[in-house]
């Protein structure tokens, strides 16, 4: 097994410890988990860069592929989506002390990993000329920086789902106190939402701008470049409903959930269906 | 050496002999005890419990017979046999732990009763009334005081109506510091209500009852506005809190009113509490979103589930203050040998063992 497999199950092990973790400390109140829980995130998000480091090199000895990001493939993508829903739990963590919701971001960072490892094949392979572009360091690693966020977003929407049962219900179990509280989850949501919006619509951009020099057309309907427009629009829906409707709560998390069933099915579902984008047809 | 300890508390004695006995001053029972042969004491005088700690007797008094013969000074005559409870030994030593860990308690787990076991210990010892047994004793229960709250659910969860509505709001704005909060009558309940929410620095409080004079009164004492009753449906557009506890006969919030209200909120949560009798909000508003009605039996029944959990950490925090007692056990089996023990305070019930020479006096008190 080559070194970038090792250090990937590494990887794999650790966030899906970090995850176990984070229900423990859902379930107890004991600081002592919190801590475990961000001390295995940082070791695991370190290992996925060392990981990344070997992939990087082995995909380097292929001398068409020198100085471009090896996320060409399902692997890759998947890979380094995981990687960014952690970073990015582990900054939100660091600037709002919210390891309370680990159990409901980090599930999404391991499944993805997970996929990757045993779904995925890590072959290495040499770039199509289409693909030998420094678009390919840009755009798909703009986009997917933004999917992460927008999984983060989701992990607090269902988190807000929570609370929001649990008061209204009347009969608050202890966890109810130790979630933030429904106006906080609210704007937490609301605001990742709107900074990862301007990145998704960059990234789309960007694609449009790589395609006019790739394929000669800036835009082509192909079914990424459709479900990538609905995507921003639902996630533009919902900016528009929150920010000048002022509608929040449950109905503006269930819209941002439909936009984030958007986002899974851009980036994974379409890959049978596009033939410029899918990571299967390698195109 | 023998720890006595004699009291009584709301679990024996009738509210009227402890009120006698909560009106000594401590200047009083401090002269009291000089005069008597106890020595290494400390007393503990709440509304709950009045007790008497006492771990060595000048002249080798028989310590029970004289902690009797103080109860009988103070009290003026025989007390009953119901009303007071004499421990010595080991049991003594159970009592103090348990008392300082919240399980004598009315409510089981409660913080307060740790405060008042320190300033009571500190006292004594700054008056020079304790000795060598005493502070290790009194040092070590409020050691396991803490260890007990912090490793057992045994405080947790709020167990008043009012500090369960504050939490409760919590739940939803998280720091109550831009919330506003409606008060709608002027009752003792509606004070107890914003007592406690005002202690959250809520940014505004308006009071509104039908007759005026009165929500003056209660919004003098918090730095509240008045709100004319008029316009108390307006109001709902601005305040997140509203607290309803009106002896009005119907209700004085419609669901109509607060429906109005939420097109002007822009989704902020509304968290109404109802503690009328009968109800001043109709209970229809509770189907609206973003409106959260407690009334009072739903905070009742968040109070009677946080004191059944309490409840269930009893047999937890008794097998620490079990282990506890056992090591104060060996302390003071130690120290008749001319040893001293030293407590770690750590959460492992080791001890390091360290010989002690200069003590000896203290062991041969009795």
């Amino acid at each position: 097994m080559s070194l970038e497999l090792i250090t990937i199950k590494m990887t794999l092990a650790v966030y899906s410890a970090a995850t176990a973790l984070s229900f423990v400390y859902l379930a107890y109140k004991d600081e002592k988990w919190n801590r475990w829980m961000l001390n295995l995130l940082g070791i695991g998000i370190a290992l996925h860069l060392l990981s990344f480091a070997f992939r990087i090199h082995s995909f380097w000895q292929i001398s068409e592929n020198r100085y471009f990001l090896p996320i060409n493939t399902f692997f890759g993508a998947l890979s380094y989506l995981a990687l960014a829903v952690c970073a990015i739990f582990f900054i939100i963590e660091s600037r709002h002390r919210l390891g309370i919701l680990g159990a409901f971001v980090l599930p999404w960072a391991s499944l993805s990993l997970g996929v990757a490892v045993f779904v995925a094949s890590p072959e290495i392979s040499g770039l199509v000329p289409a693909l030998q572009s420094y678009w390919i360091n840009i755009h798909p690693m703009v986009l997917m920086s933004a999917y992460a966020a927008f999984g983060n977003a989701f992990g607090v929407g269902l988190a807000l789902l929570v609370q929001e049962h649990q008061i209204k219900s009347r009969k608050p179990i202890a966890l109810c106190y130790r979630l933030p509280s429904i106006e906080e989850l609210d704007n937490l949501n609301y605001r990742i939402i709107a900074a990862a919006f301007p990145i998704l619509t960059i990234g789309i951009i960007m694609g449009g701008v790589w395609a006019e020099n790739a394929w000669g057309r800036f835009w082509g309907w192909d079914p990424k470049e459709t479900w990538a427009l609905i995507t921003a629009l639902v996630y533009a829906g919902y900016l528009h409903m929150r920010y000048l409707m002022g509608l929040r709560g449950k109905k503006a998390i269930y819209v941002s959930m439909v936009g984030f069933a958007c986002v899974v099915f851009t980036f994974a579902g379409v890959n049978f269906l596009s033939e410029l984008h899918g990571y299967l047809s390698k195109g | 050496m023998q720890i006595v300890v004699a009291g009584l508390s709301h679990k024996t004695a009738e509210l009227a002999l402890r009120e006698k006995l909560s009106l000594f001053s401590q200047e009083e029972i401090a002269r009291k005890i000089k005069d008597s042969p106890i020595a290494d004491v400390v007393f503990l005088s709440t509304c709950n419990r009045f007790e008497v700690y006492a771990c060595g007797f000048k002249d080798g008094a028989d310590g029970p017979e004289v902690l009797l013969r103080f109860f009988e000074g103070l009290i003026g005559k025989n007390p009953d046999k119901e009303d007071l409870y004499l421990y010595s030994g080991l049991e003594a030593v159970e009592h103090l732990l348990k008392v300082a860990s919240g399980l004598d308690s009315l409510v089981v787990g409660e913080t307060e009763i740790l405060g008042q076991v320190k300033e009571a210990y500190e006292w004594a010892k700054k008056e020079g009334f304790t000795g060598k047994i005493g502070n290790i004793l009194f040092q070590r229960a409020l050691f396991v005081g803490k260890k007990v709250r912090s490793e057992t659910g045994i405080s947790v969860g709020q167990t008043s109506v009012a500090s369960v509505a504050v939490e409760l709001a919590q739940s939803i704005f998280g720091r109550l510091s831009e919330s506003s909060v409606l008060v709608l009558g002027a009752g003792q309940m509606a004070e107890l209500m914003v007592r406690h929410l005002s202690s959250q620095k809520t940014q505004k409080i308006m009071v509104s009852n039908r007759t005026r004079d009165r929500a003056e009164t209660l919004a003098q004492n918090f730095k509240a506005s008045v709100l004319p009753w008029e316009n108390r449906a307006e109001a709902l557009q601005e305040v997140d809190i509203v607290l309803a506890s009106t002896g009005a006969p119907e209700a004085v919030l419609t669901k109509e009113m607060v429906e109005k209200s939420l097109k002007n909120r822009r989704g902020r949560s509304l968290f109404m509490v109802d503690i009328a009798m009968p109800r001043d909000i109709e209970e229809a508003v509770h189907t609206l979103e973003h409106v959260y009605l407690y009334r009072l039996e739903d905070l009742e029944h968040i109070v009677a589930k946080n004191l059944e959990g309490r409840a269930s950490e009893i047999q937890k925090a008794k097998e620490i203050i079990d282990s506890k007692t056992a090591e104060m056990d060996e302390w003071l089996k130690a120290l008749k040998e001319g040893r001293e023990l030293s407590f770690k305070h750590s959460n492992r019930p080791k001890m390091r063992r360290i010989e002690a020479s200069q003590n000896k006096g203290v062991v041969n008190e009795k």
